[in-house]
């Protein structure tokens, strides 16, 4: 017997054996972990988020209808408890995420070579934060979670055209913030 | 084929489709601008590829778990809520065996119909007695009303107290007479004026008509003279002529109706 879909998993869990919710977890939990850090830059606020959405999902498993995918679902809760978050830190405006990252970079000696890639790394880092949340998000969906373009606009609430359209802004604006950066230093 | 940043955006994600694919790969083998975008923007993505994530805690899947654990108990408390509810209201239907429901459903109905056949007229009877009572009530009250406030010292009261008889259907004999009583006696000529108005309504009783021709003797004033006159021609009571004389022969020459009351007796003798 094949390994059953998300899809069916769910349900199951709608139909009440909220047990088959852990395998969605192992399945799922990684990439919207990888989703959240990298909006937010903040190791433990995303262990944390993942873990609201997955309470959201059992919570909510009866509006769940089976007709998209689960994964374009958990992006979609992803999102919500994101804003919400978003605007928490607005109003306490602490932001650990850059600290984090300063740690990491400070942390150890590093040699020569893999510290120049370290800064790279660590300039496309901000300039990622430079961007807006909308901006983030659309690349985040599409360079790391590399998910296709309609199933974007699904998680989104759009339609292709504008998914194509704002991908592209939004890749332009990264690439110009870091090549400004780059221009910058040298 | 113009450059299109665009495309080298979709063309990289790989969401180009072939023929618009094929299209741009064959100029980007031309184009040294182009190609020069591809190099800038494939930089920036192997950067952004190697942008490192923590691992996640090891502990994830244990703290889901706990979660998960938690939940499902809250659930099935809530759960055995609702069952105990529902298998309450069951046994309380138990009780009443659907035969016995379906006899006293139509014994309910048979009541209600026999009761609105056996009373159904009554209730509109009564009401219709009780209106009658009621307005009976109302009429003397105004009677009594009317009684008393012919007595009150102040004119519009009085003319008030006039003015309510013309309401009152059944007029008793009590109220003739505090109205003759009036029309001979009040001071204020405009009260006497309007309760001659009221008797003529009741002039066809005999007794009216006498006192109001005995009444022309007794008014002094012009108008109230000059609206008996009217009241008279129009009942044709030749009985009167005998008193309009009398007042001719008492009234003094400058009387403004005397004119009017000479024609009305030409007009009787007839």
């Amino acid at each position: 017997m094949s390994e059953p879909t998300d899809n069916e998993l769910m349900l199951c869990v709608k139909a009440g054996n909220l047990d088959k919710m852990s395998l969605l977890f192992s399945r799922h939990h990684r990439s919207l972990y990888n989703f959240l850090y990298h909006m937010t830059h903040d190791k433990q606020a995303s262990e944390d988020m993942v873990q609201n959405v997955f309470y959201r999902m059992l919570k909510y498993r009866n509006t769940y209808t089976g007709k998209g995918q689960f994964a374009t679902w958990m992006f979609h809760l992803g999102r919500n408890i994101l804003k919400d978050e978003f605007k928490k830190q607005k109003r306490t405006g602490n932001y650990e995420g850059l600290e984090e990252v300063s740690e990491k970079i400070s942390g150890g000696i590093l040699a020569d070579e893999q510290l120049g890639k370290k800064q790279a790394q660590h300039k496309l880092y901000r300039a990622m934060e430079k961007l807006n949340e909308e901006e983030r998000e659309i690349l985040v969906l599409n360079k790391f979670q590399e998910l296709k373009y309609h199933e974007i606009a699904q998680i989104l609430n759009t339609n292709e055209g504008a998914v194509k359209v704002r991908i592209h802004r939004a890749f332009n604006q990264l690439k110009s913030i870091y090549l400004k950066m780059e221009s910058y230093e040298v | 084929m113009k450059c299109d940043k665009e495309r080298v955006t979709h063309w990289l994600n790989n969401q180009l489709i072939d023929d618009e694919r094929q299209e741009f790969e064959a100029h980007l083998a031309k184009c040294t601008a182009c190609q020069q975008e591809v190099k800038e923007a494939r930089e920036v993505l192997n950067m952004l590829k190697q942008i490192q994530v923590p691992e996640p805690s090891a502990d994830m899947e244990v703290r889901f778990q706990g979660m998960l654990d938690a939940y499902k108990q809250s659930v099935v408390k809530n759960d055995n809520a609702w069952k105990n509810f529902i298998s309450r209201l069951q046994q309380l239907w138990s009780f009443q065996p659907k035969q016995q429901l379906g006899y006293s459903i139509v014994l309910v109905i048979l009541g209600i119909t026999v009761g609105h056949l056996f009373f159904n007229k009554s209730p509109k009877d009564n009401s219709k007695e009780q209106i009658a009572a009621l307005s009976s009530k109302v009429e003397d009250m105004r009677q009594v009303m009317t009684l008393s406030l012919l007595e009150n010292p102040s004119a519009s009261e009085r003319l008030r107290a006039v003015s309510y008889t013309e309401e009152i259907t059944n007029i008793n004999a009590q109220i003739i007479d505090a109205l003759l009583r009036t029309l001979n006696e009040d001071p204020n000529v405009n009260v006497r004026l309007v309760t001659l108005e009221a008797l003529i309504k009741y002039s066809d009783q005999p007794r009216v008509r006498e006192e109001l021709i005995r009444s022309i003797a007794n008014q002094e004033s012009p108008l109230v003279q000059s609206a008996l006159a009217d009241i008279m021609i129009r009942l044709q009571e030749k009985r009167s002529v005998e008193e309009f004389r009398h007042l001719l022969k008492n009234t003094g020459a400058d009387n403004p109706v005397k004119p009017k009351i000479e024609k009305t007796i030409t007009q009787l003798s007839l």
